[in-house]
C-alpha cells in the first residue's frame, strides 16, 4: 500500500479524489485557499463600494451601470466560492470517502412515508438507537458513531472566523484608502488593532481545532451489542489511529442530565455531569501510523442507574468519552452516545 | 363556601409500579353543588421537574360530564384501570426529575377549578446518587 506524500507535490497530475500528499496537508492546503479567496472577494468588495478611483485608475473610466453590476456579480462569486469552499471542507473532515459515498446511497433510499410513522412505543422518551446500530463493526457487533458536536462547534469557529476576518478586511481597506490620501482617520485606526489581534485570535483557534479534527487519527469503538441494559457486561473494542506520542488515553462512561429553560427573552442550556465511570486508563505510549493502538475491554453498567431519557427540555444522555493527551497536539476529547434502556429484567417481559 | 373535596385511591400505592403494572384508581368528589358541576377530568401522567422548563406527557386521560355518573350523581365513586409504559421511569437527579402521578381536575361554573394529586413511583426509583 503507498503511502501519502509528506512534502507538497506542485506539478502532479491528479487522479480522481485521491491526495498526493497527507489528508493533514490536504486539508489545510484546501482551507487556506478558500480562505485566501474570500479576503480577496472581501477587499475587492470594499475597493467596488466604498471608492472607484482606484478601479478608475485602471479602466480610465467611471465604473456605472451594467459594468458595476458585474463586477459586483464576479466578487459576488469569490466571496460564495471562499465561504461555500472553506464549510465544505470543514464539514469533510474526517470522514472518508466511502463513509460519504455510503451516506449518499442511503439517502437516496429514505422512504419518506416510513420516515414518517410514528416509532414503535414500547419505550416511550428513549431515544431510538437506529443511528448507532447501522454500522457494523469488524471485530464485535457495531461500531459506535462519533458525537457531531465538536463538527458543528468547528463550522461556527469557521463561521465566524470568516465574518470576523471579512469584516477587518473592509475595515483595513478604508483605513489604507485615507492614509495614502493623506486624511488618517485615526479613530478608524484605533478600531483595527482591537478588531485585528481578535482576528488573528480567531484564526489561531479556528486553525487549532482544524489540527485536532485532522491531526489526530480517527477514534473508533466498537460494542458487542446495543442498547444497553443496566447491571449486564459488553465488550468493548477501541481503536486510535495516527502516529502518535501518547501521555495518556483514557475511557470513560459517562451521563449527564441537560436542561434547557427560558429566562426572560433567553434560552439557556445546562449540562450536570451526573455519573462516571472509568473503562480504562493507560499512560505512555506510542502509536505508529500503520499499526493503530487497539484496546479491548469490558463495560459494565451498574444497577439501579436511570436509563437514557430525553422530552423536550429535558435529557439523560449516555455516552462513552475518549479524552487524550498527546505530544505535540493540545488534549483532546471525543464522544460517542450510547443509549441505556432499563433493566432487561422489567423491561423484556410482555404484559 | 367550601372548596369541593377531591379524594384519589390507588391500589397498592405503596410499592413502586413495575412497567407493565395495572394501575388501577379510584377517584370521588364531594362537597360540591350538582348545579354547579360541569365536568371533571382524570389523567395518568409524568411531568418532570427540576432547572429545565417543565414537561409533561399524558399516558391515560378520561372526562366525564354528569351525564356519565351512575344516576348522573356526581360524588358517586369513578373507577378506571391503566397499563403502566415501559418508560420513563421516575427519577431524582440534580436538574432533571420526573415524577408520576394522578391528576384529578374539576370544572365549576365560572371557570372555577380544583385539582388533587396522588404521586407515585414507576420503576426502581433512580437517583443520581444511584448514578455515582
Amino acid at each position: 500500500m503507498s503511502r501519502p506524500s509528506r512534502v507538497f507535490r506542485l506539478f502532479v497530475k491528479k487522479r480522481g479524489d485521491r491526495r498526493t500528499v497527507s489528508p493533514l496537508a490536504g486539508g489545510l492546503g484546501e482551507a487556506l485557499f478558500f480562505v485566501v479567496i474570500f479576503l480577496i472577494g472581501c477587499a475587492s468588495l470594499a475597493i467596488l463600494t466604498t471608492s472607484r478611483s482606484p478601479v478608475d485608475d485602471v479602466l480610465g473610466q467611471p465604473i456605472t451601470g451594467w459594468t458595476y453590476y458585474l463586477l459586483l456579480f464576479v466578487i459576488g462569486t469569490f466571496l460564495a466560492m471562499g465561504s461555500g469552499g472553506l464549510i465544505y471542507t470543514v464539514f469533510h473532515i474526517g470522514t472518508s470517502v466511502e463513509r460519504r459515498a455510503s451516506l449518499a446511497e442511503r439517502a437516496t433510499k429514505i422512504e419518506f412515508l416510513s420516515e414518517m410513522k410514528e416509532p414503535p412505543g414500547a419505550y416511550p422518551t428513549i431515544p431510538h438507537d437506529d443511528n448507532l446500530t447501522n454500522s457494523p463493526g469488524i471485530e464485535l457487533s457495531y461500531r459506535l458513531p462519533i458525537e457531531s458536536a465538536s463538527r458543528w462547534w468547528l463550522l461556527t469557529s469557521t463561521l465566524f472566523t470568516l465574518v470576523w476576518n471579512g469584516l477587518v478586511v473592509v475595515l483595513a481597506v478604508l483605513a489604507l484608502r485615507g492614509i495614502f490620501r493623506g486624511a488618517t482617520d485615526w479613530r478608524l485606526v484605533a478600531l483595527l488593532v482591537p478588531f485585528t489581534a481578535a482576528g488573528g485570535w480567531s484564526i489561531y483557534y479556528f486553525l487549532r481545532q482544524l489540527l485536532i479534527a485532522t491531526g489526530i487519527g480517527p477514534t473508533t469503538i466498537e460494542i458487542s451489542d446495543h442498547p444497553l441494559h443496566p447491571g449486564q457486561r459488553y465488550e468493548i473494542l477501541l481503536s486510535q489511529s495516527g502516529h502518535l506520542s501518547v501521555r495518556w488515553l483514557e475511557m470513560n462512561l459517562v451521563c449527564e442530565e441537560e436542561s434547557t429553560y427560558r429566562q426572560g427573552t433567553d434560552v439557556r442550556h445546562e449540562t450536570v455531569q451526573v455519573y462516571q465511570q472509568p473503562v480504562f486508563h493507560r499512560v505512555g505510549f506510542e502509536i505508529e501510523t500503520d499499526a493503530p493502538f487497539q484496546i479491548r475491554s469490558e463495560l459494565e453498567i451498574p444497577r439501579g442507574v436511570m436509563h437514557s431519557f430525553q422530552s423536550g427540555h429535558n435529557v439523560v444522555y449516555w455516552k462513552l468519552t475518549v479524552r487524550g493527551d498527546v505530544v505535540g497536539w493540545p488534549p483532546f476529547q471525543r464522544n460517542f452516545p450510547i443509549i441505556v434502556y432499563p433493566p432487561a429484567t422489567s423491561a423484556e417481559e410482555p404484559y | 363556601m367550601t372548596d369541593p373535596l377531591i379524594s384519589i385511591w390507588l391500589r397498592d400505592h405503596q410499592r413502586p409500579y413495575a412497567p407493565g403494572d395495572e394501575l388501577h384508581c379510584e377517584y370521588q368528589i364531594d362537597a360540591v353543588d350538582p348545579d354547579e358541576f360541569q365536568a371533571v377530568e382524570a389523567s395518568v401522567l409524568w411531568c418532570t421537574e427540576g432547572k429545565g422548563d417543565e414537561d409533561i406527557a399524558v399516558h391515560y386521560f378520561e372526562r366525564c360530564t354528569p351525564n356519565d355518573f351512575e344516576g348522573h350523581d356526581v360524588r358517586s365513586m369513578r373507577r378506571f384501570v391503566s397499563v403502566l409504559p415501559n418508560s420513563p421511569m421516575s427519577y431524582d437527579g440534580r436538574i432533571v426529575k420526573i415524577r408520576w402521578l394522578v391528576r384529578v381536575r374539576l370544572f365549576l361554573r365560572k371557570g372555577r377549578q380544583f385539582t388533587d394529586e396522588h404521586p407515585f413511583v414507576l420503576g426502581p426509583l433512580c437517583s443520581r446518587s444511584d448514578a455515582g
